[in-house]
């Protein structure tokens, strides 16, 4: 996973991470990263092949519909946004736990 | 009204057994006209409340769903609801689609199906298959709030008159885990299979259901008397007096069966002739345990120890897995408990872990995997040994198909009993399971190192056969009934037997009670089914004796084909379990 992080202001974080699972962005990851940001306070984009989304938006996270070994650009921006970020970044890390049945 | 017709009989594939009767209701998901209405200024807000409250309707609707769900143990329903939920809370359907009737003064109607259709183009677009195919949730619960918003409407199977039989185009997964608190007589529908969503959470609560009838030759809005056959697939439309008086019967018969069935709990799962059989359960989760002590099991002959990620939607840490494991065997007040390691791969993937395979179910799954990632092994196997410490617990490894294999994977447990300070006589004991037929032939090498081993049929058929479970071209190939694999299972238990190790059957065929004889024919000691199957299973071998069942395996042996076995143990059953109605047909 590779990442850059730049800090702009002293609330906004900007991150690459990796999509390693090897079903993408589906159904199960993109429910865990909506309930990831649940209660955050920060307002958490992605972006994708020049497309930007709210990253607490299921069915927008859906519709970027990105695979395996895609990158995303995480923008978080907020009090909570160090936090957050390191959350995203460890969930995409873990690949989301994909569980089998 | 209704016009008298004469009995019409439709076929479609059989997916769960019962006889159901009850008044046709069609389940109609075809969606109505939508009519563009421009607001006044004043109506808008009056709208948005409609909007809203259609929106959080709909959210109780899953929310109750899910519970149940998840209370059932049903889990991968109640992640799918999950996403549904988020789905209802997304901003592009709720605060977006307000900004819309505030923008535009149209109906929240015309409003919302004009942004859902937006979105499914969007879906559309995609490349992907997989992806696109999200979209059918979006569907499911578009329908949900647009029957909302039309009132007067079925909106879900409450509306459904009880005790009718419900024929739909399909059913969702939502439709099937509210259908057990309704009585809803039973299930028809175009389309679907054995193992779609619908067929399993079906099977699991015992909803007589008939898949692929065609409706084409069906006036839907009609009044039909309809009779499901769940045994033989079989629908009766407009059923004769005599046909409805022999399914009443029947029905009747059936309900009185399931009772005394259920008495036999205490009953050991003994043959006449006093052959004592081992009768374990199969689970996934500790809640089945409730039944495994109310039907009187042996124990627990299948752990699926996967199924514990569920929850937490990544592998549990070595002291996680071990409250977990701990926990399950204070459930089994004593009674023993295997444990299959985590079995991994083919259609289950895992992150990152799996390289890509072109053809996953011959490539890195099971014992495979689990040897390429000794941390995640070892760290399980830890966990097990040490929750099991003074316990009936023992441990199987998932398809081996070497020996190598599984010596590797004794000598790993050796050395982690070593580091605990484990004595050596009071080991845990491994078993191996045979699911693959290179493990089959050499059983003699295997059953010298294991202390006993579990045939998984449902792998062991589809790997011998070199046929997909899953291919419904060539459904009618996976027969477990074939004689090759009689001839695999009965040279399992030989050389099982000559090393004094015991052998059980985990597999489907283990809970179909025509082939119980059979098994304990072929030698097999032990049968470990879903929970539901323990007293019809019992039944089966209380009702025959071991000499009987010798000889009925050395016929089957005999056999050519699978229609002859199934045909030999079938008449052979008839004969044992007259009075079951379910499996004689």
């Amino acid at each position: 996973m590779s990442r850059q992080q730049t800090q702009v202001k002293s609330t906004k974080l900007v991150s690459k991470v990796l999509v390693k699972n090897p079903m993408g962005l589906h159904t199960r990851p993109a429910t865990a990263i909506v309930k990831l940001l649940q209660n955050c306070k920060s307002d958490v984009t992605f972006t994708y092949k020049k497309e930007t989304v709210n990253a607490k938006s299921i069915l927008s996270i859906l519709m970027l519909a990105a695979k395996q070994n895609t990158r995303i650009m995480i923008s978080v921006e907020g009090d909570d946004a160090n936090e957050v970020m390191e959350k995203l970044e460890k969930l995409f890390d873990n690949e989301f736990g994909e569980p089998s049945k | 009204m209704t016009i008298t017709t004469q009995e019409i009989r439709f076929r479609g594939t059989p997916i769960c057994r019962g006889i159901a009767i009850g008044n046709l209701f069609f389940f109609d998901r075809k969606e109505r006209e939508v009519s563009e209405v421009i607001l006044s200024f004043e109506a808008v807000e009056e709208e948005i409340t409609r909007f809203q409250q259609a929106l959080n309707r709909s959210r109780q609707d899953i929310n109750r769903l899910q519970k149940k769900l998840n209370d059932e143990g049903a889990l991968e329903g109640a992640v799918i609801l999950e996403a549904q939920l988020m789905m209802l809370e997304d901003p592009l359907i709720t605060t977006h689609i307000e900004a819309i009737i505030r923008g535009t003064k149209r109906n929240a109607e015309f409003a919302f199906k004009a942004a859902i259709q937006k979105y499914q183009s969007k879906f559309d677009a995609l490349s992907d298959p997989f992806f696109r195919d999200r979209f059918k949730d979006i569907q499911d619960i578009s329908r949900r709030v647009m029957e909302y918003m039309n009132k007067g409407r079925a909106v879900s199977l409450d509306d459904v008159p009880s005790g009718s039989i419900v024929f739909a185009s399909e059913l969702t997964p939502s439709d099937m885990a509210e259908a057990e608190s309704l009585s809803i007589g039973g299930f028809v529908t175009e389309m679907g299979g054995m193992t779609s969503h619908t067929a399993i959470v079906a099977i699991a609560k015992g909803i007589p259901y008939v898949a692929n009838v065609s409706f084409d030759l069906l006036d839907l809005s009609q009044e039909y008397t309809v009779i499901i056959d769940g045994r033989r697939g079989e629908i009766i439309l407009n059923p004769t007096t005599r046909t409805l008086g022999k399914y009443e019967k029947l029905k009747t018969q059936l309900q009185g069966e399931l009772k005394v069935l259920e008495k036999m709990a205490s009953l050991p799962a003994e043959t006449y002739d006093g052959y004592r059989v081992r009768l374990s359960a199969n689970i996934e989760m500790s809640q089945q345990l409730d039944l495994v002590h109310r039907y009187g099991a042996h124990g627990v002959g299948l752990f699926r120890s996967e199924y514990i990620f569920f929850p937490k939607n990544e592998i549990p840490s070595e002291e996680q897995q071990f409250q977990i494991y701990q926990q399950l065997i204070q459930k089994m007040k004593g009674l023993p408990l295997v444990v299959r390691a985590f079995d991994l791969g083919g259609d289950k993937s895992l992150p990152g872990y799996l390289p890509k395979e072109g053809n996953p179910f011959l490539g890195c799954r099971a014992i495979r995997f689990l040897l390429r990632e000794k941390q995640i092994l070892k760290t399980q196997l830890r966990a097990i040994i040490r929750a099991g410490i003074g316990a009936p617990v023992s441990v199987l490894f998932p398809m081996i198909s070497t020996l190598a294999e599984f010596l590797e994977v004794k000598e790993i447990i050796r050395e982690i009993e070593r580091e605990l300070g484990v004595r050596p006589e009071d080991s845990i004991r491994i078993g191996c399971m045979i699911e693959v037929p290179s493990a089959a032939l050499i059983a003699d090498h295997l059953a010298k190192e294991c202390d006993f081993i579990s045939i998984g049929t449902n792998d062991l058929v589809q790997y011998s056969l070199a046929v997909d479970r899953g291919n419904q071209v060539m459904a009618n190939l996976y027969d477990p009934a074939n004689p090759s694999i009689l001839r695999l299972i009965k040279l399992i238990t030989s050389e099982a037997d000559q090393k004094h190790v015991h052998v059980s059957v985990c597999g489907e065929i283990a809970a179909d009670p025509r082939f119980t004889a059979l098994l304990l024919g072929l030698g097999v000691q032990e049968l470990s089914v879903a929970p539901r199957y323990l007293p019809i299973v019992k039944q089966a071998i209380r009702n025959t004796s071991i000499v009987e069942a010798v000889d009925l395996a050395e016929r089957a042996l005999c056999s050519v084909n699978s229609h002859e076995v199934l045909e030999l143990i079938s008449n052979a059953y008839k004969d044992s379990v007259p009075e079951d109605n379910l499996y004689n047909c």
